[in-house]
């Protein structure tokens, strides 16, 4: 077997309360993470038209063979997988993430991952002790926030050895020690309630947001997986790890003593999406109080903060901004860690500004047909409120509560507002049931592969340079630190398309050929590199350097080296791309079983009704001339997405009536018994 | 916070030395012993003293740069032992993900002390100053029988030895004297893979033998680029002096 990987897969029916090992040798040809989660899936979950909350959903936590060694940027993260329940109509196989160091732990304590299945009848924790599995009682743990429930495991299993201390993982001189307290991912009250955007969280601040998964291992009665180990994990070619780690920081690194360039004005760390430069997760706010960077196992960036007082500690992105509106940053911290602590999905429940829009509008309130009850919408700028809204929705208070648990979507379906509110926009969720991350008028390789796929796609390889660069630098009044035909042309040839209208942004470009080759490049490299290969979103695919002379970046080179490296095996990129294609196919054989129809494939209505307003920036190609667009008076046009949708299934090897995957494209993927099944159950695309 | 539970060897116990004597080598058994940041190499002692010459080197780390990260340690097993493991890492960084800054983690370095308890505690001579290394202290795994004498007799917490159980020794930071999976030459006058792998260049290396203090070998690695990214950029202790990022510092150039 390839180095790396640890060789065993821990299954545990909770069900039964068994466990059994599964050979990671079995599933190494889907690669790791989403790849192995995928296939482990397809085996085990005979009827794949259930739902997430039934007991036969399998979920699983999942490492790759480079999780754990120190790669640059692809060490620590872990990739979830299973039935989801956030999403709407239909929760679709879906996919969460999360950072930390859990997945190492998870290998020096003997597994590539783990698996769950069935339902206990009473809350239970997995412990996990140097590849000893013990399924404890957690009725004690019940009912504690996600920090709480992590420092009581951390009594349970090292006792009251100190954080800084050297712990004994046996009784007897070769146990190992480690002074690392349990890596733990557990759930909260709102998993604990079923709250259908509830998360799972690991340490301080990294979540597995998306897909509701906290709700479905809260309906498994599943309160944590904990584990701690001091084993070992072979690396093929330490020396060469070793030389990419060192080339990698001096290339594309951000130099902390002596950077090559930095952002021109302090207090603007989105700033670093360009330079690479630590703690710049948070985006739009500079920590007040000291703080240092803080980065996940093994990260050659180090994105996020630990600040005084630990409110935000790890935390990146739009869970710092959950909640700012008193403009007092303590607050606003607050909230995020009480977001964290109940373990809620903030890209769900920000939708705060959503339902404040109904009340400005006179529609909800006090009393009133949407009944806010005691939420207090007209102090929104109050601590007050916000404490009171995510509490009400992590534990179900009153009617508004329950209903908004049941995810802010299902909640405006329930009042009966979905459809209106989606058509104007006042309900800015594009698809499957998603608030609006990036515009899906625009940058549709963002919407078109959350549409094809099964959530919000939330990567940003393409993203940080198309869309970020060119509005950082106008932010701070620079010009862009490369020309859009430059970056294009980066861009075809780091990822192996070859032709940059591939990201021509533009009114035509957008339904293009070499447009759909880009989306389908995309679902590729991330379902290989980013969820199976587990190289972490926020620093891979590097397809630009700014900082490097040329301006070309690690990909794909790197990724390959690094594979090599750990492994010890010769993976060619385009190699990687087909078992990226490979996995992306799995999944959508997945969604067909479970109902996926060519109709069902449309945004919301304000995708195609509502004109872009604001300036947005892409790149765009127009009279043969690229430049950064600012895309005003844009919408989505529903017969040229129509034509996307023909010639996307054609080039994924999907029917083009009914967007369902073929004899021929899945046998050519090695897929043949996928396509029996299809088959077997009239959904074979023809 | 770190090394505040320093224990005063069993010997100068026992003849109820205070540090202050025990480091002026009065008496009972001295070892080579270091005031301010003097180097000494050797000094005149009552015959039966044993004077072990001071490392050439030693790391410092700067407690408030650090990232948590573990590059260090993962760096630092694989280069001594061609595999990844934390646990058998010479440096350890311990943290609480829950803390409040500066006090959520520490970084734990071996200080190379001048006067090495760990030495001095081990029997067979395995754990030893190594001339040759340029005096660092190092465990000749060929003579460790694995009492674990010297894992104990760190005055530190955590202790800077570990045991490695997969391999069955004592081992300690030689400053990457023996590190054979790495195309860099180590040791004193060589490289260090901790302090050239660390993405937040939070370690450094030293000849010169850092002051005995309370609290480790801490420096403050932090420059304005620091502070221009509104990360703090006081010394340990001081973070009631931290203040935004006010004033324009002109930027690298691009």
């Amino acid at each position: 077997m390839a180095k790396g990987y640890v060789g065993k897969i821990l299954y545990v029916n909770l069900t039964d309360k068994t466990t059994e090992e599964i050979a990671t040798a079995d599933y190494q040809q889907f690669g790791g993470g989403h790849g192995i989660g995928a296939a482990i899936f397809w085996d085990r979950v005979k009827d794949k038209t259930i739902d997430g909350f039934h007991p036969d959903n399998l979920v699983s936590f999942m490492t790759s063979p480079i999780s754990g060694t120190g790669a640059p940027s692809a060490s620590g993260r872990t990739e979830i997988t299973g039935f989801g329940v956030q999403q709407y109509p239909i929760g679709w196989f879906t996919r969460s993430n999360f950072g930390g160091r859990w997945s190492a732990m998870i290998k020096y304590a003997g597994f590539d991952g783990v698996v769950v299945q069935g339902k206990s009848e009473t809350p239970v924790w997995i412990n996990i002790v140097n590849g000893k599995v013990t399924i404890e009682d957690a009725t004690d743990l019940w009912g504690l926030d996600t920090h709480e429930t992590q420092e009581e495991i951390w009594k349970t299993v090292t006792g009251n050895v100190d954080v800084r201390d050297w712990w004994d993982a046996g009784t007897i001189r070769d146990g190992g020690r480690t002074t690392a307290k349990p890596a733990v991912v557990c759930i909260g009250p709102a998993g604990e309630n079923l709250v259908r955007s509830a998360i799972v969280l690991h340490d301080a601040g990294n979540g597995g947001g998306q897909g509701g998964f906290g709700a479905v291992l809260g309906s498994k009665n599943l309160k944590a997986i904990s584990c701690i180990g001091t084993g070992s994990v072979e690396v093929a070619d330490p020396a060469d790890l070793m030389d990419i780690r060192m080339e990698m920081k001096e290339k594309f690194g951000f130099n902390v003593d002596d950077p090559k360039f930095e952002a021109p004005v302090p207090g603007v760390p989105m700033y670093g999406m360009t330079t690479n430069a630590p703690g710049y997760a948070s985006l739009l706010w500079a920590p007040q109080v000291p703080a240092r960077a803080q980065g996940c196992h093994g990260c050659f960036k180090n994105c996020r903060y630990n600040l005084e007082g630990g409110n935000g500690n790890g935390d990146i992105c739009v869970e710092g901004l959950y909640w700012m509106a008193n403009g007092v940053q303590a607050d606003q911290l607050k909230a995020t860690d009480l977001l964290d602590r109940l373990g809620l999905n903030v890209y769900d429940v920000m939708g705060h500004s959503n339902i404040l829009a109904l009340v400005k509008m006179g529609i909800a309130g006090p009393g009133m047909a949407i009944d806010t009850e005691d939420i207090p919408f007209d102090k929104y700028d109050t601590y007050e409120f916000i404490e009171k809204y995510t509490e009400a929705i992590a534990y179900r208070k009153g009617t508004f509560g329950d209903t908004l648990a049941e995810g802010l979507t299902r909640a405006w379906v329930k009042w009966g507002r979905y459809e209106e509110d989606t058509t104007t926009g006042v309900l800015n969720r594009p698809q499957w049931g998603f608030m609006e991350h990036y515009d899906p008028r625009l940058e549709v390789e963002w919407s078109y592969g959350s549409l094809f796929g099964d959530r919000d796609i939330n990567e940003h390889g393409v993203n940080w340079h198309a869309h970020w660069m060119p509005l950082v630098t106008a932010a701070v009044g620079q010009a862009p630190l490369m020309s859009a035909e430059e970056l294009v042309t980066h861009f075809a040839e780091a990822t192996g398309v070859g032709d940059p209208d591939g990201w021509d942004y533009s009114a035509e470009g957008i339904y293009a050929d070499p447009k759909l080759k880009a989306v389908a490049w995309h679902r590729h490299y991330g379902r290989f590199w980013i969820q199976s290969m587990l190289f972490c979103d926020w620093a891979w695919p590097q397809l630009v350097a700014y900082n490097n002379e040329g301006g070309v970046g690690a990909t794909p080179d790197y990724e390959v080296r690094i594979y090599k490296a750990v492994t010890g095996e010769d993976l060619s990129y385009e190699d990687s791309l087909e078992i990226g294609r490979k996995i992306w196919n799995l999944g959508r054989a997945i969604w067909t079983l479970q109902g996926r129809t060519r109709e069902m494939e449309v945004f919301t209505n304000y995708v195609y009704d509502v004109a872009t307003s604001a300036p947005y920036f892409l790149p765009v190609k127009e009279n043969g001339e690229w430049s950064y667009g600012i895309c005003l008076d844009r919408k989505l046009d529903r017969e040229k997405f129509e034509s996307v949708k023909d010639r996307f299934y054609a080039l994924e090897g999907w029917a083009v009536d009914t967007g369902w995957p073929t004899r021929a494209g899945l046998s050519e993927l090695g897929l043949d018994y996928v396509a029996d099944e299809l088959d077997k159950n009239g959904k074979l695309g023809a | 916070m770190a090394d505040n539970d320093i224990k005063t060897g069993e010997e100068a116990q026992a003849n109820e030395y205070s540090r202050r004597q025990f480091f002026a080598g009065v008496g009972g058994v001295g070892l080579g012993a270091m005031l301010g940041g003097l180097v000494v190499k050797g000094f005149f002692l009552p015959e039966q003293v044993m004077a072990l010459p001071a490392s050439e080197g030693y790391l410092l780390v700067d407690t408030k740069k650090c990232a948590g990260c573990d590059t260090c340690m993962l760096s630092c097993s694989m280069v001594h032992h061609g595999r990844v493991n934390p646990s058998l890492s010479r440096i350890q960084i311990t943290k609480n993900p829950f803390g409040s800054f500066p006090h959520d983690m520490e970084q734990v370095q071996c200080r190379q002390c001048p006067a090495p308890a760990c030495v001095e505690a081990c029997p067979t001579g395995a754990n030893h100053v190594s001339k040759e290394n340029g005096n660092v202290r190092m465990v000749d795994e060929s003579k460790c029988i694995g009492c674990e004498r010297c894992v104990y007799a760190c005055p530190f917490t955590p202790s800077r030895m570990q045991w490695n159980h997969e391999d069955k020794h004592a081992q300690k930071c030689d400053l990457c004297a023996d590190t054979p999976y790495w195309n860099k030459k180590g040791g004193v006058g060589g490289h260090q893979a901790c302090v050239e792998s660390c993405p937040m260049r939070a370690i450094t290396y030293t000849t010169e033998t850092p002051i005995q203090q309370e609290y480790g070998y801490r420096i403050n690695l932090r420059n304005h680029h620091w502070g221009w990214l509104s990360l703090d950029t006081t010394d340990f202790g001081r973070e009631s002096d931290f203040t935004l990022p006010v004033a324009p510092v002109p930027p690298a150039a691009s």
